[in-house]
């Protein structure tokens, strides 16, 4: 990977409360922002199937299609299965797709995920990460994404509610610029149903950076063509190197698609966000709403005379390789916080920030930490603990260690 | 790798194909095949006249009433009458009953019929080529009009004789109007006329007729039915205050205005013991019914027994009358209280005494109404065997070349119904067609072809090889209907009178129902095994190897596509396919 095109350096800052105050702005769930940028977005087709805490999204575009705010065609279905099986047929015939989910019905959709990205269908899903059961859990957890994180799809990891709008209206400008479809992925409830100022766009504005969808294939009863045949040992793996060059290449068009992003609404998030990372010694590694409270302890640690950085990841698939050499390459230590694990491995987020800089010369330790899972609140003490053992542990253990464990005594 | 990140347009190299599949034939491997194969529905088997039930609810659910009227006229003339009096055997034998309750088929046959004389349609019932075979038919009931309708359907003249004033016999003179109106009778024997024969009434045939028949007609039917009550053989018996309940409900129906004041006896259990207490009420008397088995035992069917007592008539299970005394201005009946000693093969209790106990009952007026007996012996079918043939509604003799003589209606049927008296004049007609055409020997044959399911309900459409032919005698289950296709809901409760309006007078009981109703009763019913073009079979078939066409089916199987994974059969609601090994 070492000659793959890096990440543009240009790194757009985060909007200030000031600026969201600016714009015209209605307090909005989560949810509900999401369901706002598909309306926006134009989409034509929708399926999905309820499942706590996805449900209001679509229950907000049900009533979009209902009240004739988006005319496009709400496909009621039994499961997730069917749902995206739905939309793995509408968006064959060339048009723009959406649906949402959550923990069970992710894992439902596993076998579609895949054709949906072999098949190259630019198809966008809210994934709200939700913890997967046993036991019953509806609180956040990202173990339900990141197993899915081989399926083909990109997967876009989100912050604040503004940016889970923003985001939904740019991931229909990834797929379609590769034809790969495109996983916007919230935490339960911190996100998908928390309230917060949020700037809806204007349709003309939407439009600018989002014109209408022109489908590279699509089928015509015109001329009949079939898509997905058999696909035998000498030509299975081009197809597959087809779809490595298309991932490869979004880290390329993410930064073009910022910059247009930027001119038509004057904010961005970029793959990554380094803060503070020029100077640090330590830094923390996040992603979705740990970010935010990460964010606080940092300005804790610095008004303390610490050499601390935080890097938020947003771009999971494709990994940001470069762009997280060039944000970690040169700090002593890395803590990654995970909430999520692959049991027997550990924290997914670290294994890949490991792989990636495992190369570099002289290059940080990578602590890994499993923090916040099902739902568990991940506070600034426990980030500040987790600053603090990395800190002072100067040999850094293969294995994650789990933060914030209680004693429990069960039956065995 | 380095280029093709930079490269301007978008890899994509995915599997499309512009070549069609369907070079891609099913060929030798499959083992199964599915098929359309219409089969017989329970109700329709259970209808003594073999009605085609299934079809005639599917065609009220498409608001097709002309055609579903006529459907039922193919194999019962009386949907009016039957719809009013009929027991329908058939909805204790609806596959609905199973999932939720049976359907309203009674209700719909009469709503087909009313709304057919609502807006005086007229039948178009296909008349086949005139025969030069002549039939008289004895007595104008309900089994006379049906083998003369049938007869002359199938191209022979008939001549009905009828001893009364009007056609009908126990419709006209038995049951009272508040069952079946007069005029409901009177429009639907016009329409069972029309297809082109004529009832020569008030005359009384004698005996000789049959003897010199042959000379006129070359066969006769004798539907003469039940007009005689026999004697009890009790002391008190011939008594004036003792009357036959038969008369008793012919004075009503001429319309005579009697009164009866005071308790009322009247003793029997079948339809006309029934038929009496309740007119009876409806006159001003207080009826007791005397019966000498248990009220499960009555001949009467259950739903007239429950509206009886429902409406105030006193049953009396279990007691026999002994004598009949005058006692001042009353009578006193002398009661013998019985119980059940055995009970018979048939089900029913077998009664003996219990000794020293009688009861006495104060009445001022009783009825009669047991064991009815046909008026004249030679109504009745001779016994001996010879140049016979029993079948199951009526008996065909034909004996030293004389004309063939056929006996059907109450006297030869085993339950005595109106629609057996329809069954048993289509059973007569079909058999003395087959008579004429290919002798005695060949009718047991030509009826089992033409039987409704395993029989022995008969179906003319089948007869005369209508596409009711094609259908399989097998009689679906429920369990193979595809249940998940229906959802629940409630049979319509029958609009009736209030008890208390019912008691006042002799309007009809039973109200009309609105086509919203009728069709929203129809569409419960399953069709059971009957296609209703649903269409499930097509949209289900991962092969598209189900073509519409306009053959009668609406579609068909694309055996060189269809890989017999039996889908089809399986979505199919109503059963209306199989699937069967490849040979």
């Amino acid at each position: 990977m070492d000659d793959v095109d890096p990440t543009p350096t240009r790194v757009y800052p985060c909007p200030t409360v000031s600026e969201i105050e600016g714009a015209m702005k209605k307090v909005l769930e989560g949810s509900h922002g999401v369901a706002e940028a598909v309306r926006l977005a134009k989409v034509k087709v929708i399926s999905a199937y309820p499942i706590t805490p996805q449900t209001h999204i679509v229950e907000r575009l049900s009533d979009f299609c209902a009240d004739g705010s988006l005319p496009a065609r709400f496909l009621r279905v039994e499961s997730e299965h069917s749902a995206l099986a739905a939309l793995i047929g509408a968006a064959s015939a060339g048009v723009r797709t959406f649906t949402a989910t959550s923990s069970q019905g992710l894992a439902l959709m596993h076998e579609l995920l895949h054709w949906a990205s072999g098949a190259r269908l630019p198809i966008v899903m809210a994934e709200v990460n939700r913890a997967l059961a046993p036991g019953w859990n509806i609180w956040t957890d990202q173990t339900d994404s990141l197993a899915q994180r081989d399926t083909g799809w990109m997967q876009l990891y989100c912050e604040t509610g503004q940016e889970v709008l923003d985001t939904t209206l740019q991931a229909f400008w990834l797929a379609e610029a590769v034809n790969l479809p495109v996983m916007v992925i919230l935490d339960a409830f911190f996100l998908s149903h928390t309230y917060e100022p949020v700037d809806i766009p204007a349709q003309e504005d939407a439009d600018r950076f989002l014109p209408a969808y022109q489908p590279r294939f699509m089928l015509d009863t015109a001329n009949p063509c079939a898509f997905g045949q058999l696909a035998p040992p000498n030509i299975y793996m081009e197809m597959r190197y087809s779809i490595q060059q298309a991932m490869d290449m979004v880290l390329n068009r993410f930064g073009e698609m910022e910059e247009q992003f930027v001119d038509v609404f004057g904010r961005c998030y970029g793959a990554v966000e380094p803060v503070q990372c020029e100077d640090a010694e330590i830094i923390l590694v996040t992603s979705g709403t740990i970010t935010s409270t990460c964010r606080q302890l940092l300005q804790e640690l610095r008004a303390k005379g610490e050499r601390a950085g935080l890097l938020k990841v947003k771009l999971f698939r494709p990994f940001p390789t470069e762009a997280i050499r060039q944000s970690l390459g040169k700090a002593q230590k890395v803590a990654v916080v995970d909430r999520n694990c692959s049991f027997g491995a550990g924290g997914i987020f670290a294994q890949e920030i490991r792989a990636a800089l495992c190369n570099l010369s002289d290059g940080p330790q990578v602590y890994s930490y499993v923090a916040g899972l099902g739902g568990r609140d991940v506070t600034t003490d426990l980030l500040d603990e987790i600053y603090r053992q990395t800190k002072k542990q100067d040999c850094c253990p293969v294995e994650s260690i789990w933060m914030g464990l209680r004693e429990v005594s069960y039956a065995t | 790798m380095a280029e093709d990140v930079t490269m301007k347009t978008t890899p994509l190299f995915i599997s499309q194909s512009y070549l069609t599949t369907e070079s891609n034939k099913t060929g030798s491997w499959r083992f199964l095949r599915p098929r359309y194969a219409e089969k017989t529905a329970p109700c329709s088997a259970a209808c003594p006249a073999g009605e085609d039930i299934g079809r005639v609810e599917m065609l009220t659910a498409q608001g097709l009433f002309k055609e579903g009227w006529e459907t039922i006229l193919r194999e019962n003339p009386f949907p009016a009458v039957c719809g009013r009096v009929c027991f329908h055997p058939c909805e204790r034998v609806c596959n609905r009953g199973e999932f939720d309750e049976a359907i309203a088929i009674h209700n719909l046959e009469r709503f087909l019929a009313d709304t057919a004389s609502r807006y005086e349609l007229k039948p178009e019932l296909e008349v086949l080529a005139s025969k030069k075979q002549k039939i008289a038919v004895v007595g104008a009931g309900p089994s006379g009009l049906a083998a003369a309708h049938f007869l002359t359907r199938l191209g022979y003249k008939c001549e009905v004789y009828e001893a009364a004033s009007e056609p009908g016999g126990v419709l006209r003179w038995g049951i009272p109007s508040y069952r079946l109106p007069v005029k409901v009778l009177r429009n639907e024997i016009e329409l069972i006329k029309s297809v082109g024969f004529s009832i020569e009434c008030g005359r009384r045939l004698s005996k000789n007729f049959l003897r010199e028949a042959g000379e006129r007609y070359d066969a006769v039917f004798l539907g003469c039915g039940y007009a005689k009550i026999p004697q009890m053989k009790i002391p008190g018996e011939d008594l004036p205050v003792v009357a036959d309940g038969l008369s008793f409900l012919e004075s009503i129906s001429r319309g005579e205005n009697l009164q009866v004041k005071g308790l009322v006896a009247i003793i029997g259990g079948g339809n006309t013991a029934i038929d009496v207490a309740r007119s009876v009420l409806r006159v001003g008397g207080k009826p007791v019914l005397i019966y000498r088995r248990r009220r499960e035992d009555m001949p009467a069917f259950d739903d007239e027994i429950a509206m009886a007592l429902e409406e105030g008539v006193d049953l009396r299970e279990l007691r026999t009358v002994t004598r009949i005394e005058r006692s001042g201005s009353e009578y006193l009946l002398t009661l013998q209280q019985v119980e059940v000693a055995y009970l018979g093969a048939d089900g029913r209790a077998c009664v003996e005494p219990v000794p020293h106990k009688t009861e006495t009952l104060r009445v001022e007026k009783v009825f009669k109404a047991i064991g009815l007996q046909a008026l004249q012996d030679w109504y009745n079918p001779p016994d001996e065997d010879s140049g016979s043939l029993r079948l199951a509604n009526s008996v065909l003799i034909h004996a030293n070349g004389g004309p063939a003589v056929v006996y059907g209606g109450d006297l030869t049927n085993d339950v005595k119904s109106v629609v057996h008296a329809v069954a048993s004049g289509k059973e007569a007609a079909i058999a003395l067609d087959v008579f004429f055409k290919e002798g005695l020997e060949a009718i047991p044959v030509r009826m089992s072809q033409c039987v409704v399911g395993m029989g022995p309900s008969l179906s003319m459409e089948i007869y005369v090889k209508g596409p009711r032919c094609q259908r399989s005698s097998h009689i679906v289950l429920y369990e193979e209907i595809n249940a998940d296709y229906f959802q629940l809901s409630p049979r319509i409760v029958e609009p009736r009178l209030l008890r208390e309006e019912r008691i006042q007078s002799f309007a009809e009981i039973d109200l009309k129902i609105s086509a919203n109703l009728a069709i929203k009763e129809a569409e419960r019913c399953f069709n059971c095994g009957l296609c209703n073009q649903c269409d499930n079979c097509r949209l289900f078939c991962p092969d598209l190897a189900v073509k519409k066409d306009s053959e009668s089916h609406g579609r068909h199987i694309d055996y060189d596509y269809c890989k017999g994974c039996g889908i089809c059969v399986v979505e199919c609601p109503r059963n209306a396919m199989a699937l069967q090994e490849e040979n």
